[in-house]
C-alpha cells in the first residue's frame, strides 16, 4: 500500500512574541469536547481536591449570581428551576463521592468528573417517561458549568514536557506561561489570546516565541513531524521542507548573533548619537528578573507589576509577607530605582479575587477601583510598600485611574497608612513619589489634571490601544484594530508628554510599544523620557536609542503625528527603523518562502 | 431504628425536580439513611439526580425506608410534604 507523504503545511496566525523556533509538537489542548485526562501523584491528591472544590463552588455563585438577576426580572419558575440545580450540586455523588474517586483513582478531577456524569446522562437517557427523560439537559447544563470552571485552574505541568517542545494550546492562563522553563518549551501556538494577554507578557518576558489565532485541527495528523515556528510574521510550518528547515536554521543562528552582540552593549549608556541621555527601565513580574536588569544595564526598574505575588494564591499576603517581598525587590536593585505598581487586579488576572459575575471585567470593577472599594487590601499593600522605602529608591504607581478623584481618594488611604506606621513607630520615607498608570482615554484627556497632582506619569499603551479603540485584547476577530500605530494613540500620547512637560514632570512609556524598537526614535521624539519594556528587550531598545539622534527622531515625531492610518503610521516607522539597524531581523522582516 | 411506609404521590407532576429538591434539602439534615423504592429501583433519597431517576408519577406508590436515630421525625416530615403535594396543586 502506498501512503502519501505529508506535504509542508504553513498556517498564518497573530504573532504575539517575536522570534524563530524549530522542534516538536506537544499537544496541550483543552478544546471543549476534550477532556484532558492525567494521573496525579500522591502528594497532589489534595489540592486536586481543593481544585475541585473551588470549581464547584464559583459554580454555585454563578448560580445564585443567575437567580438574582431572575428575580430582578420576576421569573420565579427560573428561579425554582436553578434552586433545583444548587440542590444537585450538594448531591453526594457531586461532592464526597467525587472526591473519594479522586482519591482513589488518582486522576485529575475532569475527568473523574467526567466519567460519572456520563454515566448519569446514560442512565437518563433510558428513562421512558418525557418529563424525566428531559431532565437531563439540568444535569448537562450542570456538568457543563462545573467542566469550565475546572478548565479554568486546569494544569498540566509545563516545567517537566520533554525538551525543545512547541505547545499547542486552545489558549493559556498566566499561570501556565509562568512556569514554562525556556529550555523545554521553544515556542507556544494558541487558537486564542492576544498580543497583550498577561500570558503573552509572561512568554515575551521569557523570549518565548508565540503565535495565537492559530486552527488547531491539523495539528493532531502532524504531531510526529518537525515544527517551524515564526514569531515575527505569525507563520506556524507544519512538516518543513528539508529546505525550508536548513534555511530557518540559518536564520535562527543569525538571529542568535545578532542578541548576542546586542548583549554585549549592556555596559553602554541608553543615549542618542548626539547625546540625549534616555532612562531605560525594565518591566518585572518576579524577583528574578532583576538580575537580567543588571545584566542589560537598566536603569531600573520602571514597573513591577505587583498582582503576581498574589495571582496564584487564594488570600491577599499579609503585610509582613509583602513588606518581605517589596524589602528583597528593593534591596535587589542594589541603588536603582523601582516603580512598585500597586495591585492591578480584574480584568484576566486575579483568580480567585476577581469580584463575581461582571458581564465586562475589562470595563469593570479592575485596579484602583477594585483598590478604593476594599480599602483594607489597598492599605495593607501601602503599609507594605512604605516599610520598603527605607531600603532604597522606591516610586509608588496607581493603575487605571479614570479621573482625577481617584488620586484623591487614593492620596487619601496612602495618608491613612503613613498614620497606621506612624502609630505603630515605623520607619518609612514620608516623601515617596507619586505617580498614575495613564491608560484609560479620560484620564489622558484630562491629563493636566493628573501631571498637577502627580511626581510622574506612565503611559500603559497596551490599555490605552484597547479602550481607545473600543477592541478588546483578547478577540481574534477584531485584532486587525487593535494597532498601537494607530494616529489616535500616538496623538494621545503627544498630548500626556505635553502636559508632563508643562508641569515639569518626568513620563515614561511601560506597555509593549517600550519593546519595540521600530517605536523607540518615535517616542523619543514625541518627548517621552523613560522607557519601561521587559529585561529581554532592553538590548535591542537600547541599540535602537544609540542608533538615532534625538533631532531625527523629533522629525520623525512631526511627521508621524501628520498621517492619518495605522497602516502609514506602521510604514513610516519600518522604513525609519530599518536605516538606523539594517542587521536586526527580528524586526526588518523578510519571509522564507516554501 | 429502622422504619418502613408507602407514601403516594398526590401531585400532578410526580417526583420531578422541584419536589426532589425539596426533599433532599430536608433529608440534608439528617443522618438517617433514607432510601425510596418505586418502578423496582432503589436509591438514595438525599441525591436530586437519584429521586429523578426514579419516574415517580402521580399514580406511582413510593416505598421509603428510613434508618437512623430520628427516624421517625424524618418519615413524619416526609409523610407531610408528599400530603402537601409539595405546595403544588
Amino acid at each position: 500500500m502506498l501512503i502519501k507523504p505529508l506535504e509542508e503545511i504553513r498556517i498564518k496566525g497573530n504573532p504575539i512574541c517575536t522570534g524563530v523556533a524549530i522542534g516538536k509538537p506537544f499537544l496541550f489542548i483543552f478544546a471543549d469536547d476534550r477532556v484532558p485526562e492525567f494521573v496525579i501523584n500522591m502528594e497532589e491528591v489534595g489540592d486536586e481536591i481543593k481544585r475541585y472544590r473551588r470549581a464547584l463552588y464559583s459554580s454555585k455563585q454563578e448560580v445564585r449570581h443567575l437567580q438574582k438577576q431572575l428575580e430582578l426580572d420576576g421569573a420565579h419558575e427560573g428561579i425554582m428551576i436553578l434552586d433545583t440545580h444548587l440542590q444537585i450540586m450538594r448531591d453526594d455523588l457531586i461532592t464526597s463521592y467525587l472526591e473519594t474517586q479522586i482519591r482513589s483513582t488518582k486522576k485529575n478531577a475532569e475527568y473523574v468528573f467526567q466519567f460519572i456524569m456520563n454515566d448519569y446522562e446514560k442512565k437518563f437517557s433510558h428513562l421512558s417517561e418525557k418529563v424525566f427523560k428531559e431532565r437531563i439537559k439540568d444535569v448537562q447544563d450542570i456538568s457543563r458549568r462545573i467542566m469550565r470552571n475546572l478548565k479554568k485552574s486546569a494544569k498540566i505541568s509545563l516545567a517537566d514536557i520533554p525538551m525543545n517542545s512547541i505547545v499547542f494550546a486552545s489558549d493559556l492562563v498566566p499561570s501556565e506561561a509562568a512556569e514554562a522553563k525556556k529550555s523545554r518549551v521553544s515556542a507556544f501556538v494558541t487558537e486564542f489570546g492576544g498580543e497583550t494577554s498577561h500570558a503573552a507578557i509572561i512568554a515575551r518576558s521569557k523570549g518565548i516565541p508565540y503565535i495565537s489565532s492559530i486552527d488547531l485541527k491539523q495539528i493532531e495528523t502532524y504531531r510526529d513531524q518537525y515544527v517551524i515556528v515564526d514569531g515575527r510574521t505569525g507563520e506556524v510550518i507544519l512538516n518543513p521542507k528539508e529546505t525550508t528547515l536548513s534555511a530557518y536554521q540559518a536564520l535562527q543562528y543569525q538571529l542568535e548573533s545578532h542578541l548576542q552582540n546586542l548583549n554585549k552593549k549592556g555596559e553602554l549608556a541608553a543615549e542618542t548619537i548626539d547625546g540625549y541621555q534616555v532612562k531605560l527601565t525594565a518591566n518585572i513580574e518576579m524577583l528574578s528578573e532583576i538580575d537580567l536588569v543588571h545584566k542589560y544595564g537598566g536603569d531600573g526598574v520602571g514597573l513591577f507589576r505587583s498582582e503576581y505575588i498574589c495571582i496564584s494564591s487564594e488570600n491577599f499576603p499579609s503585610e509582613d509577607k509583602q513588606f518581605q517581598i517589596y524589602k528583597e525587590l528593593v534591596l535587589g536593585m542594589k541603588g536603582l530605582p523601582i516603580t512598585i505598581r500597586t495591585f492591578d487586579i480584574g480584568g484576566d488576572k486575579g483568580g480567585s479575587f476577581l469580584p463575581q459575575g461582571e458581564t465586562n471585567p475589562f470595563l469593570g470593577c479592575r485596579a484602583i477601583r477594585y483598590l478604593l472599594r476594599e480599602p483594607e487590601i489597598f492599605k495593607t499593600q501601602l503599609c507594605a510598600i512604605l516599610r520598603a522605602t527605607v531600603f532604597g529608591t522606591v516610586r509608588l504607581m496607581f493603575p487605571m485611574v479614570s479621573g482625577s478623584f481617584e488620586l484623591v481618594e487614593a492620596k487619601k488611604i496612602l495618608k491613612q497608612a503613613m498614620q497606621e506606621l506612624d502609630k505603630r513607630e515605623v520607619k518609612y520615607c514620608a516623601d515617596i513619589d507619586i505617580g498614575c498608570m495613564i491608560e484609560i482615554p479620560s484620564a489622558a484627556i484630562t491629563s493636566d489634571e493628573f501631571a498637577r497632582q502627580c511626581d510622574f506619569l506612565s503611559i500603559g499603551t497596551n490599555d490605552l490601544v484597547q479602550y481607545s479603540l473600543a477592541v478588546d485584547r483578547g478577540n481574534q476577530m477584531m485584532s486587525y484594530l487593535y494597532n498601537p500605530a494607530d494616529p489616535s494613540v500616538i496623538r494621545l500620547i503627544k498630548m500626556i508628554v505635553i502636559e508632563a512637560n508643562r508641569n515639569g514632570i518626568p513620563v515614561s512609556v511601560c506597555g509593549e510599544i517600550a519593546a519595540d524598537p521600530r517605536f523607540t526614535a518615535l517616542l523619543l521624539g514625541l518627548g517621552v523620557h523613560e522607557l519601561s519594556c521587559s529585561a529581554r528587550f532592553l538590548p535591542i531598545v537600547k541599540n535602537a536609542i544609540r542608533g538615532t539622534s534625538i533631532i531625527s527622531a523629533c522629525r520623525l515625531a512631526e511627521e508621524v503625528l501628520t498621517l492619518s492610518t495605522p497602516e502609514e503610521v506602521q510604514k513610516r516607522l519600518n522604513t525609519e527603523y530599518k536605516n538606523t539597524v539594517p542587521h536586526d531581523l527580528f524586526h526588518n522582516i523578510q519571509s522564507i518562502e516554501a | 431504628m429502622k422504619l418502613e411506609k408507602i407514601l403516594s404521590l398526590k401531585n400532578k407532576m410526580g417526583l420531578h425536580a422541584r419536589p426532589a429538591s425539596q426533599i433532599a434539602k430536608l433529608l440534608a439534615k439528617t443522618s438517617s439513611f433514607v432510601y425510596f423504592t418505586c418502578n423496582s429501583k432503589t436509591v438514595d433519597a438525599k441525591q436530586v439526580m437519584n429521586l429523578l431517576l426514579l419516574e415517580a408519577n402521580l399514580s406511582s406508590k413510593i416505598k421509603v425506608s428510613v434508618e437512623g436515630e430520628d427516624a421517625k421525625a424524618v418519615l413524619n416530615e416526609l409523610t407531610q410534604i408528599f400530603e402537601d403535594r409539595f405546595g403544588e396543586n
